[in-house]
């Protein structure tokens, strides 16, 4: 018997009230350095919604640890609940009707997690089952939907609600340094919410999540990751120059396993969903599997209104297909994140 | 699987597609399948160093076959897109594509043979496109063709519908070579090299693309091709050589 395969069935976004255009954040933080402003100044993003203090003639207010932690709890909750709604409505559901909740995050630390204090302030059901990914970076999308989806397969009926949620603004550090400005530049805040279930009739307009496949990078590991600044007294991020072409090099690997496993070919590919990683990444993905402009045109798009939203990024890209109404019946789409392991998932996605 | 519209064979390593219809190996929608299925085996295999595109009985093609089309049925575009694919699709193949044009390659033969990364012909070879005459437009020529021989000397061959001879041809840079198919398919052998396919399909894309990129996207754009080329066996083998 055909598995009756999960089903993407709403989305929802939402991003902080006020957003930044990139030309303009180092003059509004009194940034000088040339090296750093050229940063600001590359095309590919154009704007950023961040919760950043406000600025002073000396530059940014400064942020203590436990002020950015406060933050990201803060944010989540805005931006967390108003995603979780748009996307509870898409399939005129209220919290009460989920299931199972997961949520994703990978810019602050909190315990109990997101998902409790969500399911406290929304008003979930006692019962609900939840887990919390955290720490897992840009990749994680697909590191929850695959548990997801697979609890929604073998609880056919139930709904399922994931949420990736992101305040990169919280794990800003700022000094003069180019490590610092590499990620100061790139990253923006944003949450994502998609709803799942497997239920027998077709009447939903969303893809069914046919399989995944991983590639992990151990050479690569100390690539992307959180070190302790014990100056700043602050978790500060580090992105390694090369890294984008390593994971562009490796990027067929996982994507030709997810094909040949259902007989497929790159040419049967519809619809590309990659992670807004930066330009750098973009290119290395398209040049390496050989996808054109067009089939990343909601990945740039999103980096470009957006920047980098860590595991958001992926749902916005779906959002963005969605909204195109392109995608038709039969269609095959696939999802690709990249992020700290250094890894790359892939998602199988079938309209 | 055999095919009604071409001939499709491997011989020592090199992939043969002879269009082949009677009355000038004419374009119609089976010929567009079974390019489309060609297409297939072309990716899906291996040991393949480059393709051959030719016709039969000493025409290369006489373009579309207007047979597929009925006054008195409304005009479809879809046939047009599927026609435009299958030529992306054999612009974009993993392996160096050589036309070798004996005859008339007129309308959408002459889109055929610029799709291609060579383009070879006989003495007796002759160009045209006439399609603007007729009142329709000669598919994505009108993208390709003033990126081979420039904007005015494109405007000129697609509005005139002038037919040019295979000196012309040279002359303008639509072929690189007149000479027999024998000889012409023995130079292109030699002068292809090694054909690294890797190297070969970036190269292609970047030139493809370079009329349309910004530098600042065509730089990004070669760092991750050149980062994939310098990856692979084929230029570590080159730099084990000239160590050796």
């Amino acid at each position: 018997m055909t598995p009756l395969h999960a089903q993407i069935l709403s989305v929802g976004s939402a991003n902080p009230p006020r957003s930044y255009a990139q030309q303009s954040i180092p003059d509004l933080f009194g940034v000088d350095d040339p090296r750093i402003k050229a940063l600001f100044a590359a095309g590919h993003i154009e704007k950023r919604h961040l919760y950043l203090p406000e600025p002073t003639a000396n530059g940014p207010t400064p942020e203590s640890q436990s002020e950015l932690i406060e933050k990201h709890k803060r944010g989540a909750l805005e931006m967390g609940v108003q995603a979780i709604e748009k996307a509870l409505d898409g399939a005129s559901l209220s919290p009460q009707n989920i299931d199972y909740f997961c949520c994703i995050t990978t810019s602050g630390f909190l315990c109990p997690g997101l998902t409790a204090i969500l399911m406290k302030h929304m008003g979930f059901r006692e019962d609900c089952s939840r887990a919390d990914i955290v720490g897992m970076g840009c990749n994680a999308a697909l590191n929850g939907l695959n548990p997801v989806s697979s609890w929604a397969q073998a609880n056919p009926g139930k709904n399922a609600l994931m949420a990736c949620i992101e305040v990169n603004s919280a794990a800003y550090v700022f000094d003069t340094s180019l490590r610092t400005a590499i990620v100061n530049s790139l990253f923006g805040d944003g949450s994502a919410a998609i709803v799942i279930r497997a239920t027998p009739d077709d009447c939903a307009i969303g893809p069914r999540i046919h399989g995944f496949n991983s590639h992990i990078i151990p050479p690569a590991i100390d690539a992307m990751r959180f070190d302790w600044d014990s100056d700043a007294g602050k978790w500060s991020f580090f992105l390694d120059r090369d890294i984008p072409y390593v994971v562009g090099a490796h990027a067929e690997h996982p994507v030709n396993r997810l094909l040949k496993a259902h007989n497929l070919h790159l040419r049967d590919i519809n619809h590309w969903l990659v992670h807004s990683g930066g330009k750098k990444v973009i290119d290395a993905i398209k040049y390496n599997l050989g996808l054109t402009a067009h089939d990343v045109r909601h990945t740039t798009r999103i980096l470009r209104e957006y920047g980098n939203i860590s595991s958001a990024s992926v749902l916005f890209s779906y959002e963005s297909l969605v909204a195109e109404g392109k995608t038709r019946k039969g269609d095959w789409g696939v999802m690709m994140t990249m992020g700290p392991g250094s890894t790359i998932e892939t998602a199988l996605l079938r309209w | 699987m055999t095919h009604d519209t071409l001939n499709f064979e491997i011989r020592d390593g090199v992939a043969f597609i002879r269009l082949n219809r009677p009355g000038g190996n004419c374009i119609n929608v089976q010929m567009v399948a079974d390019l489309t299925d060609v297409c297939d085996q072309l990716e899906d295999g291996e040991g393949v160093s480059h393709v051959v595109l030719q016709g039969a009985d000493g025409t290369f093609s006489k373009g579309v076959d207007f047979s597929d089309f009925h006054p008195s049925k409304p005009m479809d575009i879809h046939g047009f897109n599927k026609w435009e694919k299958i030529c992306r699709r054999l612009e974009r193949l993993p392996m160096t594509t050589v036309a070798m044009v004996d005859g008339p390659a007129i309308g959408g033969g002459f889109q055929l043979l610029l799709t291609c990364d060579l383009r070879l012909a006989t003495a007796r070879s002759s160009f045209q496109m006439p399609e603007v005459h007729m009142g329709f437009l000669p598919g994505m020529a009108t993208f390709r063709l003033a990126k081979y021989i420039g904007l005015g000397r494109a405007k000129r061959l697609m509005l005139t519908a002038e037919t040019i001879d295979a000196q012309a041809a040279l002359d303008l840079g639509i072929i690189d070579r007149i000479d027999s198919p024998e000889a012409a398919l023995a130079w292109a052998n030699e002068a292809l090299g090694p054909k690294h396919s890797v190297a070969v399909e970036l190269a292609r894309r970047l030139l493809n693309e370079s009329f349309s990129d910004s530098w600042e996207d065509a730089i990004g754009h070669f760092l991750a091709a050149q980062h994939r080329s310098i990856s692979q066996t084929a230029f570590l083998d080159t730099l084990k050589e000239r160590k050796d």
